[in-house]
């Protein structure tokens, strides 16, 4: 029948067109900025650090190697990173999600370690990624600092002169990045304030000074980070001062008897006293500031205080840590400790904000940004937030973040980078990076 | 009265609906198809049933019968929000809808209709890798409808009828969990059926016999889902936190809509019409999953959807080109529910403008073979699922060929 025929072909007309809409795709540019030579300047988290090592699967998420495939849809060049071939690491301490049981015979999931074969072996080619795991602001101006550091060693030009500063004239850069300042409190931080000391303010405001002239020497344009409030990390956040859960009354009323004599000495003093109730309890730990004579210089901790993720939780379990003995200051950051890494983040940034103005450079603020995931944050579908495995940003270390969490930060800098030089990245799916993998 | 229906078919009966006459309704009447979905001013034949139960007592003979199936070709085109390069198409299987008619003439004043068709039927199939996963995968639906009818006619230019609907349908939802282990991402899906009591009436008017007027009323519907099946694919760590054997439950009003029709019968060849279709969406406040038994993971759900009222303009007409060929055209414009904050890629509802165009053959004095085609284009639309972040350019176009035939003596 002729007036089918005629509806088929209508039909098949129709299909053709109809079979998918068309969008106008995306169009990349590179706006004001070059990014054919990019070298990135930073710490453990611009290397892919992650798990508790730098390991090869890690190198790949980190977020300058993220950056440097999103440059090259605008004209960017090769990245090279300083490859480790394992996926242990450089050094042990690789950690997978597995069960482990306890010494009071629970099983629970949890971060093992992983072993295997480590490489640490040196590379012979320039790299663009100058990520130095441990790396505070003033080691990048530290001759000699391969010495010291197993992970600059791998690619420092002479270990005994070499500043990794230097190693910046050998890409001669049209773009950089820069975010260093995390290990100047860190690295007090996670020992409980009990090793190391923070950096200077006004020091590091001389060495960032320094390392951005330095970077800048050839004209290159570039991004500057702003350092996270870190005691919002699961390293800090996943033991809370109260986890010690006492459900037995026998127990309540030894503990309140055994610190009976105690109590009326503290009293004494003015300070207060410990003690015990059926249900949640603030830890017993070491206060060395207290004004009490060894042994007695402990309290119980107060809501503000942190305990570190690094705490030997089989011996608060079965061997009366934060109950019957106090939790060694070392896992503890107090609220003068808080109180000083707080300080000196806020002037560390303070003089990022002012350093990325006066040289005409994008600030990244991810101080910011880790303050907007503490209470959860939502990217394309899942919610994102600073808890500890569950939460999606963190890696097994509690201080460092996950593939997901490192094209988040690669999302950030590309955000900044665009609206200060008027370019179009294009952001990354964060979903195409791999989650935790469960056992 | 026991009405069940699935909150998903729900959800998913307020996306075809919004998509207006969107391509469950548009199918429902081949001859109706070709004129813009326009159906509820005049009468044709036994399509009268489902398009305005007052208009069965204008039927011109004393049987009438309609059958007709249609298929339904939906592509969507997702572009992420700038700065990105992400875009993304759903992959639609065809499903054929079909559509049954009939009405007897018990005398001049009474008759009587039975409907049988799948008036909400769908699949969208986006894919598990796709970037929206988490959100959405695929989610599929077929709703099955029986409507006995009956009309009275008070006089000769006015009647009026009233139907009972019975449906029933199953409902099949999935999404990517982001949980992962060395097999690959978690992924949770439920499903389940139900069925459901509802029902339209129908007035029709013909102050002159060359003017029609109808208005046709479908009711509001609280549908109840109760022990759907979840069903979960996870890492064996977190088996206890997302458990074998959950149900959920979940509630879902399905709009009230009212239509209005007008048609005018300019001579003996030309018919031409309009219809206003009200659609009573803000009833469709969220969307609200209740598991048993809840665990750390599975807390119950209360997802916004904050739908508006949504009115769809549809205009169309009917030529006689001779004796045996009867050709027909239409449009219609159908404003989308949702708002610009909360468009969730499981139900992509954009602004549509529909064109269409139709032709029956008349094969002797009792027989036509029907056809239609309608053209969907759902228009370009920036929009986000705030509550979860998700954000883009959406654009959609479905096909809907179709073909029937109608007895009438």
């Amino acid at each position: 029948m002729k007036m089918k025929k005629i509806f088929l072909y209508i039909a098949i007309a129709a299909f053709a067109v109809a079979c998918k809409p068309e969008l106008d795709e995306f169009v990349p540019s590179k706006g004001d900025a070059d990014f054919s030579r990019f070298v990135s300047l930073g710490n453990s988290i611009t290397a892919g650090y992650m798990d508790g090592a730098l390991y090869k699967t890690g190198q790949e998420f980190a977020y300058p190697n993220i950056l440097s495939k999103q440059f090259k849809l605008v004209g960017g060049g090769d990245f090279a990173q300083p490859v480790v071939n394992s996926e242990i690491g450089v050094l042990p301490g690789k950690m997978i999600l597995g069960f482990k049981t306890d010494c009071a015979g629970v099983t629970a999931l949890s971060p093992l370690l992983q072993t295997g074969t480590l490489d640490g072996s040196n590379v012979s080619y320039t790299v663009n990624n100058l990520g130095v795991p441990g790396a505070k602001s003033f080691h990048l101006l530290t001759p000699g600092y391969g010495s010291l550091n197993p992970y600059y060693k791998r690619f420092a030009t002479n270990l005994t002169t070499s500043k990794v500063i230097d190693e910046v004239s050998k890409v001669n850069p049209s773009f950089f990045t820069l975010w260093i300042g995390n290990n100047d409190v860190l690295t007090y931080a996670t020992s409980g304030g009990a090793m190391d000391s923070i950096t200077n303010p006004a020091a590091y405001q001389a060495y960032m000074t320094n390392i951005i002239a330095a970077l800048k020497a050839n004209g290159a344009k570039g991004a500057v980070a702003t350092i996270p409030d870190i005691t919002s990390i699961p390293f800090f956040t996943s033991v809370p001062y109260n986890a010690l859960v006492l459900k037995d009354i026998n127990q309540v009323n030894a503990l309140n008897a055994a610190y009976h004599p105690v109590n009326a000495v503290l009293q004494s003093f003015g300070l207060d006293t410990l003690a015990f109730r059926l249900g949640a309890n603030a830890f017993v730990i070491e206060d060395p500031s207290s004004p009490l004579p060894a042994p007695y210089k402990f309290r119980q901790i107060k809501s503000t205080e942190l305990i570190t993720l690094t705490v030997p939780r089989d011996s608060i379990s079965c061997k009366g840590w934060g109950s019957q003995k106090p939790i060694p200051h070392r896992y503890v950051l107090d609220n003068a400790e808080i109180n000083a890494v707080k300080s000196a983040v806020s002037s560390y940034n303070a003089t990022i904000a002012s350093l990325a103005n006066a040289n005409g450079l994008a600030l990244v603020d991810i101080n910011k940004y880790f303050n907007d995931a503490k209470t959860g944050i939502y990217f394309d579908g899942i919610k994102f937030s600073s808890a500890f495995i569950t939460g999606g940003l963190f890696s097994l270390d509690g201080v460092h973040p996950s593939s997901r969490g490192q094209a988040i930060l690669a999302n950030y800098f590309i955000k900044a980078i665009n609206a200060k030089y008027n370019a179009q990245i294009p952001f990354v799916n964060i979903n195409d990076y791999p989650g935790l993998k469960f056992p | 009265m026991n009405r069940k229906f699935t909150l998903l078919l729900i959800a998913l009966f307020a996306s075809t609906l919004v998509k207006a006459g969107g391509y469950q309704i548009n199918i429902q009447g081949i001859k109706q198809n070709g004129m813009g979905y326009i159906g509820t001013g005049f009468t044709l034949d036994a399509s009268s049933v489902f398009f305005n139960p007052g208009g069965m007592s204008f039927v011109k003979t004393k049987f009438s019968f309609v059958t007709g199936v249609s298929g339904v070709f939906a592509n969507t085109t997702f572009q992420k929000i700038a700065p990105s390069v992400y875009q993304a198409n759903t992959d639609n299987p065809l499903s054929p809808p079909l559509h049954f008619y009939g009405t007897y003439k018990i005398n001049e004043k009474i008759s009587v209709g039975l409907g049988v068709n799948t008036p909400y039927g769908n699949s969208l199939k986006w894919g598990d890798t796709w970037d929206g996963r988490y959100l959405i995968t695929d989610i599929s639906f077929h709703a099955f409808n029986i409507q006995p009818t009956v009309s009275y006619k008070f006089c000769d230019y006015f009647s009026i009828g009233a139907g009972f609907n019975y449906m029933t349908g199953t409902v099949s939802l999935s999404k990517m969990l982001p949980v992962a282990d060395a097999s690959g991402e978690g992924k949770s899906t439920l499903e389940g059926n139900t069925s459901n009591f509802g029902y339209s009436i129908g007035i029709m008017s013909k102050p002159t016999p060359k003017l029609g007027i109808g208005v046709t009323y479908r009711s509001k519907i609280e549908m109840k889902m109760e022990g759907g099946d979840v069903t979960f694919k996870v890492p064996a760590a977190l088996s206890t936190n997302f458990p074998s054997g959950v149900k959920f439950d979940a509630m879902l009003p399905m709009p009230a809509n009212l239509n209005i029709g007008i048609s005018y019968q300019v001579n003996d060849k030309l018919l031409i019409g309009a219809d206003l279709n009200y659609v009573f969406w803000s009833v469709y406040d969220s969307l609200v999953f209740d598991f048993t038994p809840n665990t750390s993971s599975l807390e119950d759900s209360r997802n916004p959807r904050l739908y508006e009222d949504a009115p769809v303009i549809r205009v169309g007409a009917q030529y006689q080109y001779n004796e045996k060929l009867t050709c027909r055209a239409g449009a219609y414009f159908d404003k989308s529910p949702v708002k610009d904050n909360y468009l969730n890629p499981e139900t992509p509802s954009t602004n549509q403008i529909g064109l269409s165009l139709g032709a029956s053959y008349k094969v002797n004095e009792k027989l036509n073979i029907d056809a239609s085609f309608v053209y969907l284009m759902g228009l370009e639309r920036n929009a986000i699922y705030s509550p979860a972040n998700f954000a883009g350019t959406y654009k959609s176009v479905t096909v809907l060929p179709g073909i029937g035939i109608s007895y009438n003596f």
